[in-house]
Parts: structure tokens; C-alpha cells; sequence
């Protein structure tokens, strides 16, 4: 065959793809599969040619427009996962090698503003792209072009994309924002930080090989570092878990005490828990150093007060859910020590049940699938209790579309551990559970899968165990109200979650037309139950289910999103705010219009986020009050309403229809209206 | 969909083909596809006009199909597949009221029927025999090679083996020794026979319109059951004059007014033409792929144009281009199927892959390691499409690709 030009290849494989991708342009939604395979089978030899690349950058846009991604994962790429980007790079099948690589070349054109995305903004695609190169910095940072050579021309091509991508997204930047992303994720104190940490492991190669290049950025990038591979002077440079031990052997007891201290404040600087960390505290208590447990986690005076009274159990627990591979259990066990819920009665046989429980075969199953077989799975599990326990507010519900069931988690772990306790222990053993709706029970076993069709597998131990059944008595719950022709939750919330769920249920939103209902008068509602300026001063005290109408930084409705209601106080500068819990892995979004949730700054307590108090009542739809105030006499002025009332329609409600008059508000005692 | 033209006809496509649909979707003709019902939920998901029917058997109740699409406002149905050819006739009968069409798609069901049909029309064909077993198969090869005279342990020459009622290259076996005869199972019978001729095989693809032809498309075969190319050589296109004069008898034969065949010829070194067979749907293979690629028009609107009773002149006219001269390039594709015994994965040999005919392929990954014996054409395990403009070389190449593994 006659020998083309290296650039002459490019553009008779541009020209190539105009047939296949006209045909998908115009191709009916259910005729696409076909034409995308043709269109992916050039795409993938256009990517290793010379100049290919950039070809594709400027093709990218209108591949995605055409339909390139319909029917697949990468067709909402809002809810793409960084991690699996390099996997599916190097490890699939040409056809998804060639997808990837369009689904990030058009993410670069969206985070570059050169064209728009119906279902991802442009900061969302910079901050999608930023995490997969730092997940993959090696690959384009340090990697010598000998290295590049040796490893054959998939991986060459694989490099050379990622180059391309951070030369357009800003090499020093990447790093940077990294960094910030990284510190801004670990101050919500998320359970799951395997992400994170893959994250920091990056950057400590890059660190090593070009730390040169750096400049100021590194001291924070340090701080991560040396929190995971070496808070302390004797395991500073990641000399290993035998060095380090040989190390211990010679210290005396004030080195050892420095050592426990240095470790604990890496630990609750950061929120990681490096494994020398778990190392020292598995040989501090084989070596019969076992004073140094509490300084170890770290613990306050109601830590080291619940130790005193509980030591047995506590050093069981230790012994059984703390080691290297499940470092974070030793946070855990920090917080939760110190949170005092040890005190509570049932909270300490309720462990030790936790200590017997063997799981049933199908729960041990996915245990260990969602722990990599890191760990015997009810040892998985137990470490997982006390993570939730520890940081009710850091569960999240991972990739999958179950916030109700998080939320709960969630809550129960702050205001009702030893149910959440009693719900691990049903779960484990008979991998079912039961729940009552208006007297009838219902028993998750017996019902077909909810919203998550298979168990998540990226989330925590508790969530891998409950969710699934969870997931399936809510939409059970939600069936039994179909007919009410309201909004369900009015009668599952507090069903669901417990009695101290608010008995009334104000909704702005008119469930059969969709339209807006008594916009004004529900905000007024939402200030006298819960701004203290107008329910005379009355805090929130236990936390309430309430419903977001989310949107996107364009201020665009995405969806309704359940979130808790768990403080409404002033911060710092005397601005009323509200301090929400949102089970989604990353509170710190923009909603658009100014609605930025801030998740530190602005008074939040670990895995808080907040808004102040009219912005958050402009995106509100749904709360839960006790409906025992007298009809409120402290009304908010008009001004107040409209406005607040003016940004919702401004943001979620837009081009919804408009009911005037009260709001909708409902008692779930009464039943269906 | 498409703004529909509510002065033209509604068309009844018979059959469920993602391509043939999306086509016609995207065309000006009001549609409704008639298929069988696992395909409701689907066709209703994605709007898809549909009406669902169970194709398998005709019977008394095929008039109750024909009164359903005389009720909907249907002008005419149209078959996508073998088994919906007579379906078409029924009820085209009925829509159209022309008793003669059910007859008419009977001929073009049962290969023996259609080839005695040519042959009384005076169009040449091969020896042929029908074969109700093992045993007559047995006898033909013989009998063929005795005429041949063909001495003992001669090699002999092959005969070829038909189902009956299979589309194109399914059920198409060549016999060469009675052992190859044994491998035939009891299901395929009855099927026709046919001597072998040495020659140039090549389909041809002919839009019918009041009784002319409005298109007609040369497809040469590389090498049958492998490849094909469109528009065909020169020298292939050089006999279009006669060949058009040959669609004219089939024509002629077969009493078509309208529609879309797909015959098949062979020529021979001395330039008689052979008759093999013709079907009165799309083809298989891909071929109206090939003729979009190379034309630019698609091959299903075609149909739909060649079929509706209210087409004009003038729209065909304007729908259909001037033939090989309207051609941006040769477009042609290639089957391919696993050489080795075991293999493990895909892999587009590097001679084709950097070949600049080579457009893409549809071929998928290997679902298991161990490769049946291919027993009949038309089993390859999918295609690789070519684009260029010189036909020898695209010839040449098509050829090549016999050679190389697609699968390791």
C-alpha cells in the first residue's frame, strides 16, 4: 500500500469518520448503537495517529451532540467517576478505549468553554478533568519518554492523551487545584477516602520526581502527604511497616508517647489515618503498652472517659477493626469515643452483639467484594460501624441513587445509634430487614429491588449491608402512598426515620401538575418552624428530613434531593444560616445564582454544609414541622417572601405553573386528604 | 420523524430491521412496521408506528392482517425478509386489488418454482433438480459429473446446494464429494440443486416502477459468501446493456410492476448469461449500505419510492442518480471469519488497518475460543467495510483480506 504521510493519516481519518458520524447525526435515537461502533472503530485509530488527538478535540462536541454516548454511562457525564477512567484506558475493549477518550477530549472542550453541555457545566468538566489527571500524574508528569517506549503502544497512546489534556487544562494548575480539592473533600470528613488517598499517593510520586517544579503550592500538598505515608519523624520517608517496627522496639516511653501524640494530630489534621498509625496502635497494644491508647486516637476528656469505663470492649474492638487495611476504623474510634454515645446504655452490649455477629453468606459476599477482600468481612463490618458511628455525617451514597437511604444512615448514626445498631445486626444475619408503614410491616426480603438494582459497592461497609434493603422498604413505602396523589414523603419520612420526624409536612410543590403551590406562604412556614427570629428562639433539635429541588450551577433543575435539616444558627459574622447534611459524597456545590453550599468557612462542624438561611429557603420544597405553634403571629415581612420566593422561581421553578394561595401542608396522622 | 407528505403513500413495512426503520423514518412516506409482537415494546418506546403480527405461518387468518392495513389507510406493504415476501403478496392483493400478486411472491418463494418460471420465459439457466434427500443429492453429483465426462477419481466437479425457502447465502451449501453430502442435516431438505458453472457471479439490484427499471446496480462478487464491491469493474459494467436486457425478461417473466429484486447471474468466459436466482426484497450483506456509500442515496427510501403507488416520475427520477457515473467511489466489504481452530480476541491484521480503503468494521469479539466449522456461506462473524476509487485495487484488496486472520 502506497505509504501515507504521517499528517496525511490524521486527515483521511477525519474524512473517514464523516461518513459514520453523519449517518449517527442523523440516525433515529434507537437506530444510534450501530453507527456509534463505526463511528468509535475510526475514532479509536484516529486517537494514535499524529495529530490525532487534536482532531478528536475539535470532533469531540459533535460526536457527543450526534449521540455518540447515548445509552451509556458516559451520556450523563455529570455522574462520571474519575477513578475509572485510566482503567478503562488501558484495560478495555478498543471500543471503550476510543469512548473514553472522546468523553474527555469533549469534557476539555466544555471546561474550555468552546462549546456547552446540556447536563455538565464547565466547572464541573475542569474539576472532572483535574481529578482524573491527578489520579493518573505519573502518567504525563514524571514519566520519562524511556518509560513511555518500553511499555508498547496502547500505553503510549493512553500518555500521550493525558499529556494532551494537561497541557490544555494547565499543567502547574492541575496540581494545584488538586491540593485544594483534596483538602476542601477531607474537611467534610467523608467515611470513603480510598479516592482521596489514591489521590495523595499521586502527588507523593510526582512530589519526589519533580518537586522542583512545584513552587508554593506545596506545602499543603506536603501536609497530605506526610499525614498518609509520614506524620512522624520515624516513619518520615515511608521506610516501610518492618523498619518502622525495628524502630519502635528502641524507643522509650517518651519517644513512644511523641510518637502516639504526632500520629493522633496528623490524624485529626487531616482526617486520614496513615497505616504506620494502625501499625503503632496494633504494636502498642501486642507490646503491652496499652496506656498509650488513648493518646494514640487522640482522645478528648469524654474519649478518655469512655475508654476508662469500657476498656475491655474497646480494645477488642480495636483489636478486631484496626489494622493497616483499615486504617480510617481508628478515626473512627476517635470520634466516636469522644462523641461519649458510649454512655448511652444500649450502646456498648450493642457493640459486643456487633463483636459476635458472623454475617450471613450473601452479606459476608458483598462485604468482602466492597472491601477488596481486605479484611475478614466481619471484621470489615465492624470497622465500618464504628466509622459511621464515628462520622454519622460522613456517609455518602457513592455513585448510586440512593440518598434517602444514606440520609438515614446518616441520621440514625447521630440521634439513634443503637437502632442503626439493631439494623446492621438484622441485616448481617438474615440479610433482610423490617419495617413498619402505618402498622402494616413490611420485611425488605420479600419486595423486588428499589432505585439501586445491585447492593453499592463503593460505599461503606454499614451502607453495603443496609442499603440494598433500605432502598427496597422506601419504594415499598412509596407505593403504599402512590394513590394519595400528594408528595409520599409526607408519610414516609417520619415513618421511615423515626418518631422525631416533624408530624406536619409542608410541600411547595404540586405533586399531580407539577406546579408551584403557595410559594409565599411555605417560606413563611419554613421561617416561623425554623429561623429562630421567628419561632421565638427555638432551636433544631433533632435532625429533620427535608427535600432540595437541586439544580445545577446554571441554577437549572436537576431533581429532587433528600438532605437533613440539622442546625439554623447565626455564624461567625451574625448571618442566620442553615447547617444541612447532604448524603451526596460532595456537599460543595454550586446550585447557581449565588447558591454556593459552603462546607467550611462559614461555621460547619465536620461533613456540615450550609447556606444561609434565604438561599437555602429559596431551594427548599419540602420540611417537616411538629404543627404544635399556634398559627404563626411572627410572620416574615412581604419583602422578604417575595424575594426569597423570587429566586426560586428564578432557579428550580422556572416555567413551572403557579398555584397561589397556602401552601401545601399535610399531617401524617390524617392520611391521604 | 420526518414531516410526513400526506399526498404520497402510507407504506406497510413487513419485517422489524433497525436500518430499514431509521431510513424510513427519516423519509417522507407515512409508515407502519408490521412485526412480530416481541418487538412492541420497543417499536413503542422509541415511536415507532406498529402493528404486531406473527409471521410464521401463513393462513386463513393473512386476510385478517391485509383488512387491518386496508382499515389503517396502508397503500401498499413492502417485505424486508424472505419469510414476509409472500405476506406482501397476500396482502398487496388485497390492498392494491390485484388477485395476481399473491401468485406472483409464491414464484419468488420457492426457488425450483422460480427457476422453471425464468426457464419457460426463455431466460438460460444452469442444470438445476430438486432434492427431497440425501439420496438425490447423491445422484445429481453424480449424474452432473457423468455428464461432464469425468472419468473414476476424477476430482469432481461441485454442485450447489439450496434450502428452499432461505434468504440468499443461509442454507447455500457446495457439495464436492458425497462425505461433504453427509453433513447436510434432514431440516435443510427440500432444497434445489444446481450444477456449477465457472464465471463471474454478480447480484443485481434493480428498482422497479411501472413495469421499468428506475435503478439498477451492478454488485460484483469477489469471492461469494465473502465479499462484494459497488459499483463493479469496467469490465463487469461493460455487459450492462445486456444485463439490463436480461432484468427486462425477468420483468417481463415474473409480471413486475413494482418494487425492489435482487437477482443473481453468472456470467461465462463467452458471455452467456446464467440465471441463479432472484428475491423480491433487500438484499443481504449489506448491500444498500455499499450503494449508499457509493451513491449517496439510501436504498430503503428507494424501496419505499418504488413500492408507493402514488410516486411520481419526476421523484424518481430526481431520487435516483445517473448509474457508475454518479459514483463518488467504490465501496465494498468483506466477511470475516476465524481461519485458526481456537482463537482469543480480535485483532484487524495491520496491513488492513493501515490500508487508506479501509473505512471500519463491525466485527465483534470472538464468544468463544473454539471456532465451529463453517458448513454454509453467509456465517461470517461480521464486516469490513472498504471505500476507494480505483475498483481494481479495491478488487485486489478485498481478495488480500481472504488470506489474513482477523482473529487470533
Amino acid at each position: 500500500m502506497a505509504g501515507t504521510e504521517q499528517g496525511g493519516e490524521a486527515d483521511r481519518l477525519a474524512a473517514t469518520l464523516e461518513g459514520p458520524l453523519t449517518h449517527l447525526q442523523e440516525a433515529r435515537p434507537f437506530a444510534k448503537p450501530r453507527f456509534q461502533a463505526q463511528v468509535l472503530d475510526v475514532a479509536g485509530r484516529l486517537l494514535t495517529v499524529p495529530d490525532g488527538i487534536a482532531r478528536l478535540h475539535a470532533l469531540a462536541p459533535r460526536m457527543d451532540a450526534a449521540g455518540i454516548f447515548a445509552g451509556s454511562d458516559w451520556d450523563a457525564p455529570a455522574n462520571l467517576l474519575p477513578g475509572l477512567v485510566s482503567g478503562t484506558l488501558e484495560h478495555g475493549a478498543p471500543a471503550s478505549v476510543a469512548a473514553e477518550a472522546v468523553s474527555l477530549l469533549r469534557l476539555l472542550a466544555v471546561a474550555k468553554g468552546e462549546t456547552e453541555h446540556p447536563r455538565i457545566h464547565a466547572a464541573a468538566a475542569r474539576r472532572f478533568l483535574t481529578q482524573v489527571l491527578a489520579l493518573n500524574m505519573r502518567r504525563f508528569f514524571g514519566a520519562t519518554d524511556e518509560a513511555a517506549r518500553m511499555a508498547g503502544a496502547q500505553q503510549a497512546t493512553t500518555d500521550a492523551l493525558f499529556r494532551y489534556l494537561a497541557e490544555h487544562v494547565g499543567f502547574q494548575d492541575v496540581l494545584g487545584e488538586l491540593v485544594d480539592e483534596i483538602w476542601r473533600i477531607l474537611r467534610q470528613r467523608p467515611i470513603q477516602v480510598a479516592h482521596a488517598k489514591d489521590m495523595i499517593a499521586q502527588i507523593a510520586i510526582t512530589l519526589s520526581e519533580r518537586g522542583g517544579e512545584i513552587g508554593d503550592r506545596r506545602l499543603g500538598a506536603d501536609r497530605l502527604v506526610s499525614a498518609l505515608f509520614g506524620p512522624t519523624s520515624a516513619c518520615m520517608g515511608d521506610p516501610g511497616l518492618d523498619t518502622y517496627h525495628e524502630r519502635l522496639a528502641v524507643m522509650d516511653e517518651t519517644d513512644l508517647r511523641h510518637e502516639a501524640q504526632g500520629l493522633a494530630r496528623a490524624m485529626h489534621d487531616t482526617g486520614l489515618v496513615s497505616d504506620y498509625h494502625a501499625a503503632f496502635l496494633t504494636w502498642v497494644l501486642e507490646t503491652e503498652h496499652d496506656g498509650m491508647v488513648a493518646d494514640t486516637l487522640g482522645l478528648g476528656t469524654t474519649g478518655r472517659d469512655c475508654m476508662q469505663q469500657h476498656r475491655g470492649l474497646i480494645l477488642e474492638l480495636i483489636r478486631r477493626a484496626v489494622r493497616p487495611e483499615t486504617a480510617q476504623a481508628l478515626y473512627g474510634m476517635s470520634l466516636m469515643l469522644d462523641r461519649g454515645i458510649l454512655h448511652h446504655a444500649p450502646i456498648a452490649p450493642a457493640l459486643r452483639r456487633q463483636l459476635e455477629l458472623a454475617p450471613c453468606p450473601a452479606v459476608a459476599e458483598r462485604l468482602s467484594m466492597a472491601g477488596l477482600h481486605a479484611a475478614d468481612p466481619a471484621d470489615l463490618l465492624l470497622a465500618g460501624c464504628i466509622q459511621v458511628l464515628g462520622l454519622p455525617l460522613g456517609v455518602g451514597q457513592g455513585a448510586n441513587p440512593t440518598c434517602q437511604s444514606a440520609r438515614a444512615i446518616a441520621m440514625w448514626a447521630q440521634n439513634d445509634p443503637d437502632y442503626l445498631l439493631h439494623l446492621v445486626a438484622q441485616g448481617t444475619r438474615i440479610d433482610s430487614v423490617m419495617m413498619h408503614f402505618e402498622g402494616r410491616a413490611i420485611n425488605s426480603a420479600d419486595l423486588p429491588a428499589g432505585l439501586a438494582l445491585g447492593a453499592p459497592l463503593d460505599a461503606d461497609p454499614v451502607s453495603v449491608v443496609l442499603v440494598p434493603h433500605l432502598d427496597r422498604i422506601y419504594a415499598e413505602m412509596g407505593r403504599l402512598c402512590a394513590a394519595r396523589n400528594d408528595d409520599p414523603h409526607i408519610w414516609i419520612n417520619p415513618e421511615f426515620h423515626g418518631w422525631w420526624v416533624g408530624r406536619a409536612c409542608a410541600v411547595a410543590v404540586d405533586v399531580p401538575t407539577g406546579a408551584l403551590a403557595g410559594i409565599e406562604d411555605f417560606i413563611a412556614r419554613f421561617h416561623t418552624a425554623y429561623h429562630p427570629q421567628y419561632n421565638s428562639g427555638e432551636p433544631v433539635i433533632h435532625p429533620q428530613p427535608a427535600g432540595i429541588a437541586a439544580t445545577d450551577a446554571a441554577g437549572r433543575f436537576v431533581g429532587w434531593h433528600a438532605i437533613t435539616i440539622l442546625r439554623v444558627v447565626p455564624d461567625r459574622e451574625g448571618e442566620m444560616r442553615v447547617y444541612f447534611y447532604n448524603p451526596n459524597n460532595d456537599s460543595g456545590q454550586d446550585w447557581g445564582a449565588g447558591a454556593v453550599v459552603s462546607t467550611h468557612g462559614s461555621g460547619e462542624r465536620f461533613g456540615e454544609a450550609s447556606l444561609p438561611f434565604e438561599t437555602f429557603a429559596s431551594r427548599l420544597y419540602l420540611f417537616h414541622e411538629d404543627g404544635m405553634r399556634p398559627a404563626a403571629s411572627n410572620r416574615p415581612a412581604q419583602d422578604i417572601l417575595e424575594r426569597v420566593a423570587g429566586q426560586a422561581r428564578g432557579t428550580w421553578a422556572a416555567g413551572r405553573e403557579e398555584i397561589s394561595g397556602e401552601a401545601i401542608s399535610r399531617l401524617a396522622a390524617t392520611g391521604p386528604s | 420523524m420526518t414531516e410526513k407528505n400526506p399526498d404520497k403513500g402510507y407504506v406497510a413495512i413487513l419485517g422489524w430491521s433497525l436500518n430499514a426503520i431509521d431510513a424510513i423514518d427519516r423519509f417522507d412516506r407515512r409508515y407502519v412496521i408490521v412485526a412480530p409482537s416481541w418487538a412492541e415494546d420497543y417499536a413503542k418506546a422509541n415511536d415507532i408506528p406498529f402493528i404486531a403480527w406473527d409471521f410464521d405461518r401463513l393462513n386463513e387468518r393473512s386476510h385478517e392482517i391485509a383488512q387491518i392495513l386496508k382499515d389503517e389507510g396502508c397503500d401498499v406493504a413492502i417485505p424486508l425478509f424472505e419469510e414476509t415476501v409472500e405476506w406482501a403478496g397476500a396482502i398487496n392483493s388485497v390492498l392494491l386489488d390485484n388477485a395476481r400478486l399473491l401468485g406472483q411472491s409464491m414464484l419468488f418463494r420457492d426457488k425450483s418454482l422460480m427457476k422453471r418460471r425464468a426457464q419457460l420465459a426463455g431466460i438460460r439457466v444452469g442444470i438445476f433438480e430438486e432434492a427431497d434427500n440425501h439420496a438425490d443429492v447423491v445422484r445429481f453429483l453424480k449424474r452432473v459429473n457423468q455428464t461432464l465426462l469425468k472419468l473414476e477419481g476424477d476430482p469432481d466437479d461441485p454442485i450447489h446446494f439450496k434450502a428452499f425457502d432461505k434468504a440468499g447465502c443461509l442454507g447455500h451449501r457446495t457439495i464436492r464429494t458425497v462425505e461433504d453430502v453427509d453433513s447436510i442435516s434432514n431440516d435443510e431438505f427440500p432444497a434445489l440443486l444446481e450444477s456449477h458453472l465457472d464465471g463471474w457471479e454478480f447480484a443485481v439490484e434493480a428498482w422497479i416502477k411501472d413495469g421499468k427499471i428506475q435503478f439498477l446496480n451492478i454488485s460484483e462478487y469477489v469471492t461469494l459468501g465473502y465479499s462484494v464491491f459497488v459499483p463493479a469493474t469496467p469490465e463487469l459494467e461493460s455487459w450492462r446493456p445486456k444485463i439490463e436486457e436480461e432484468i427486462n425478461k425477468l420483468i417481463k417473466a415474473f409480471d413486475i410492476d413494482f418494487g425492489f429484486i435482487h437477482p443473481e447471474y453468472f456470467v461465462t468466459s463467452d458471455g452467456t448469461m446464467y440465471f441463479g436466482e432472484v428475491a423480491y426484497r433487500p438484499p443481504g450483506f449489506n448491500a444498500l449500505e455499499l450503494i449508499e456509500r457509493a451513491y449517496g442515496f439510501n436504498g430503503y427510501q428507494g424501496i419505499v419510492l418504488a413500492f408507493d403507488p402514488k410516486t411520481t416520475q419526476e421523484e424518481l427520477d430526481a431520487f435516483f442518480p445517473t448509474p457508475v457515473e454518479d459514483a463518488k467511489g467504490h465501496a465494498g466489504c468483506f466477511g470475516a471469519y476465524p481461519r485458526r481452530r481456537v482463537v482469543e480476541r480480535l485483532e484487524i491484521p495491520e496491513e488492513t488497518a493501515k490500508n487508506p480503503y479501509f473505512e471500519f468494521h463491525e466485527l465483534a469479539q470472538p464468544m468463544e475460543q473454539k471456532v465451529t466449522k463453517r458448513t454454509a456461506f453467509g456465517t461470517h462473524w461480521g464486516l469490513v467495510y472498504f471505500f476507494g476509487e480505483d475498483p481494481h485495487q479495491l478488487r485486489d484488496l478485498l481478495k488480500a483480506q481472504e488470506e489474513l486472520d482477523f482473529y487470533v
